[in-house]
């Protein structure tokens, strides 16, 4: 029995998730799930931050800091020209210094300005206010990033300059970085290009030829460095503020894929819609084909032989075709026209011809028997004395069966076509192979679903098979 | 003559079977003739932004342009056959299937490029037969291996340790043991490749090496089927060889004194082979649909991504042929079992009355 009280564990643990999920990741979450801007925060392809108890080093995590924490200092004068005229000037100098503690290089790096000129008129030359961003590193090197007017549509809007090439940064700021390492002499100009040199690894790494691999073999270069933004403005009333967010290459406990997304939260939630679909599946189709297979069973005749031959030929018919057949044909309707699909091609099946065989053995059983003498109808017969009897059976087979319609949703998801608003189990295993985690090892992203969906099927396994015993006394372990 | 009524009264209704499954089949492969609209509106589509390239189409006055669209899109409908009642097409579609004659392909072609829908099967059969009949047979002997082992040392600890192993790796499909292993052996150990069912560039067909590349190949996804599948076998054998030992006739056997593996192999496994050989035809026969996932997984190109690909294509004529290929399979394996049983067992005629 002891296998049976491991699979009511598992099941008790997954409910415990179900009812947990909501509180730390609420509903709301998940319909964020498909929406780019709500996981921008997070970095990509991300391991999980715990990772350094296996492998000793301090990968780093996300290192944000807001506009509130950067140092700085505005000045504002008015002076009148020779001609009459005053000339208003407003500087603000914000700078940020923090030391680089980690053992590794960011995963990404980007500035977001905000500014607000309101009294400069831009349509007049030399109005336009003046940004330099500069980045000073620990060996005293300062490495000029941006250099621009800011014009006058980006007035109160946020502006993020991006620092690394695979999240779009501007080809100006790239060229600058690149410059800047072909200036120092690390790389002879003729092989600077995007991929030789990514922007946030030189930012961070020591000046050295080593830079030239991909980004992994590159020295880190420890110590304090500071981001410093000049911002000229030519009115009296100018701010401007920056942040700056250096992504890091570890988050979460179960890491983030290529949207961002923590896996976390995709995997909390898979573990209600596997566990809803699977149960509700199983629970239906198992009741529906066992009634017809005892309905088949007890009558005999013409009733029977029609239910067993149209179980054959729906045993013929494969439902995972079906279902991506029907997702095509109506874009993905969702999990509920799913679980009808499924339930619709399984009214009969390979239940009904177990539930039959069964039946055959009970009516011939004394109980029935004497029923009939003392004048029990034939429809009271199978529902008062019949089914009772194949009930057991039938736990155990919703038992069995719930592994099965688990990977039946989780096949369809994989493929990409199950619920698209839903974080399945499924839908993120095809991410990853899609998104090739395989081939670049982002293990997190393939390991924790696939265990997901194990883990679940090994539950409702054991507990079928702890039925299973029960009900076969000959499979009894004393 | 009760046997040969019998057998022709299941010979006929297999064949019904048969018939119902491959219309049901059709039904559905066309999406209940809502296809048929997708493609009618990408006719449609397709002839409009051809004409409309076309400068001296332009020029023409509307009520020209309108005719010559109509001619064309419906010359281009008939030679589709779309012109057709969709419910009457079903019936051609499926006496076709029927009958074998699988047509022509609507999108996928061989890789010689050719639309018939023979060759396009023809060419993926092969590799999906090897694979997983070899998987197959190969989880299947070591199942039943192990189920034997098993049911000899009941109750002990060898059998529940096996037990549990057997009971929880059934239910997982290869496909998720195959990604498993994938990033295992193939990625993270990199020692099986990790795609495909040849390399490229492959070696001269027909010779040692391109064997030696086909097997090497096969390895990966032949374990993910081998480790989903044995479970199965060893479970079902052992708990039917459990009660087969209960039975009489092996309590006779050993109360003679037989030796225990004498009386195993002579008295129970002998009465459990009918049992194990029925299963292991279906097995084989169903193997032979390949698996969609498991073949898009390790991009083996057989029959089960063809499958796939054909349903994503819209390409009915594959799906009825793929489908009524298996469906006759099927309904002549279990006949031909029928057969077998009948005259062995002269039970089965009792069953049937």
């Amino acid at each position: 029995m002891k296998s049976g009280l491991v699979g009511f564990g598992i099941l008790a643990s997954l409910l415990a998730v179900t009812v947990i999920t909501p509180l730390f990741a609420p509903f709301d979450v998940v319909r964020q799930w498909s929406n780019v801007d709500y996981w921008q925060d997070n970095p990509r392809w991300a391991a999980p931050e715990w990772v350094h108890y296996f492998t000793g080093r301090k990968d780093p995590t996300n290192t944000f800091f807001d506009p509130s924490t950067f140092r700085s200092v505005v000045t504002r004068t008015t002076t009148i020209l020779p001609d009459g005229t005053t000339f208003n000037l407003t500087t603000v100098e914000a700078s940020k210094k923090f030391f680089w503690d980690f053992d590794d290089f960011p995963s990404e790096l980007s500035a977001y300005v905000t500014a607000s000129f309101p009294g400069a008129t831009p349509n007049v030359t030399g109005q336009s206010p003046f940004i330099v961003i500069n980045w000073t590193r620990p060996d005293k090197q300062v490495i000029n990033l941006v250099t621009r007017s800011i014009p006058g549509r980006e007035q109160n809007v946020t502006t993020t300059y991006h620092f690394s090439s695979s999240t779009g940064a501007a080809q100006g700021v790239i060229r600058k970085i690149q410059n800047w390492v072909v200036r120092e002499g690390v790389i002879p100009e003729p092989i600077v290009n995007n991929a030789s040199v990514q922007p946030h690894v030189a930012l961070f790494a020591q000046n050295d030829s080593a830079q030239l691999d991909p980004a992994r073999s590159a020295h880190l270069l420890r110590g304090t460095y500071q981001l410093v933004v000049r911002y000229t403005g030519f009115g009296l009333t100018d701010t401007m503020s920056i942040g700056l967010k250096i992504y890091g290459t570890v988050f979460g406990l179960a890491g983030t894929d290529d949207q961002r997304r923590d896996l976390m939260t995709g995997l909390l939630w898979g573990a209600p819609v596997a566990l809803a679909f699977g149960v509700a599946a199983a629970v239906v189709v198992v009741l529906i084909q066992t009634v017809l297979g005892a309905i088949s069973g007890w009558y005999g005749g013409g009733i029977d032989e029609a239910i067993q031959r149209s179980a054959e030929v729906f045993l013929i018919i494969p439902i995972l075709p079906i279902l991506i057949i029907i997702q095509l044909v109506f874009h993905r309707p969702g999990i509920v026209a799913i679980l009808f699909v499924v339930v619709a091609f399984g009214i009969v099946g390979s239940t009904t011809k177990v539930v039959r065989s069964i039946v055959l053995q009970i009516r011939e059983e004394q109980f029935v028997e004497a029923a009939q003498s003392y004048g029990a109808s034939r429809l009271r017969i199978l529902f008062r004395y019949i089914m009772p009897r194949v009930m057991p059976y039938a736990f155990a087979l919703v038992a069995l069966s719930v592994p099965a319609f688990i990977f039946l949703e989780a096949s369809l998801s994989f493929l990409g076509l199950g619920d698209p608003t839903l974080p399945t189990w499924g839908a993120t295993l095809g991410n990853a192979y899609n998104g090739s985690a395989l081939y670049y090892g982002y293990w997190w992203w393939v390991a924790f679903p696939t265990l997901g969906i194990v883990y679940t099927a090994i539950g409702f396994s054991l507990l079928g098979y702890a039925f299973d015993k029960v009900i076969n006394p000959r499979l009894r372990e004393e | 003559m009760g046997l040969v009524r019998h057998l022709a009264k299941r010979g006929v209704l297999l064949i019904v079977t048969v018939i119902f499954a491959i219309y049901l089949t059709v039904l559905i492969a066309n999406g209940g003739g809502y296809i048929d609209d997708l493609l009618k509106g990408q006719i449609a589509f397709d002839l409009h932004a051809q004409l409309n390239n076309d400068r001296a189409y332009r020029l023409l006055p509307p009520e020209d342009q309108a005719r010559i669209f109509n001619e064309t899109y419906a010359a281009r409908i008939e030679a589709r056959g779309l012109n057709q009642p969709f419910l009457e097409r079903t019936f051609t579609y499926t006496v076709d299937a029927l009958t074998l004659q699988l047509g022509r392909s609507q999108a996928l072609t061989s890789t010689d490029g050719s639309h018939s829908v023979a060759l396009i099967i023809g060419e993926r059969l092969p590799r999906t037969l090897i694979l997983f009949t070899t998987s197959t047979a190969i989880g299947a002997v070591l199942g039943i291996w192990l189920g034997l082992r098993m049911a000899r040392k009941a109750l002990s600890i060898f059998d529940r340790g096996s037990t549990i192993a057997s009971v929880t790796t059934n239910v997982v499909p290869p496909w998720v043991f195959g990604i498993f292993f994938l990033l295992l052996f193939a990625y993270y150990v990199p020692v099986f490749p990790p795609f495909g069912w040849i390399g490229a560039p492959a070696p001269p067909a027909g010779s040692g090496a391109w064997y030696l590349d086909v097997g090497w190949h096969m390895i990966l996804p032949m374990l993910a089927f081998i480790v989903a599948s044995f479970g199965a076998w060893s479970y079902t054998t052992r708990n039917l060889v459990l009660q087969i030992m209960d039975e009489d006739f092996v309590s006779a056997a050993r109360a003679r004194g037989l030796p225990e593996r004498i009386v195993l192999r002579k008295y129970v496994f002998r009465a459990a082979s009918p049992a194990i050989v029925t299963s292991l035809a279906l097995a084989l026969i169903v193997s032979w649909q390949g698996a969609i996932i498991t073949e898009t997984i390790f991009q083996y190109e057989g029959i089960g991504q063809l499958f796939f690909e054909a349903i994503v294509a819209f390409d009915a004529p594959v799906v009825i042929a793929l489908t009524a290929i298996y469906a006759y399979l099927l309904g002549g394996t279990v006949f031909l079992l029928e057969v077998i049983y009948s005259y062995l067992d002269p039970r089965v005629r009792a069953l049937n009355r």
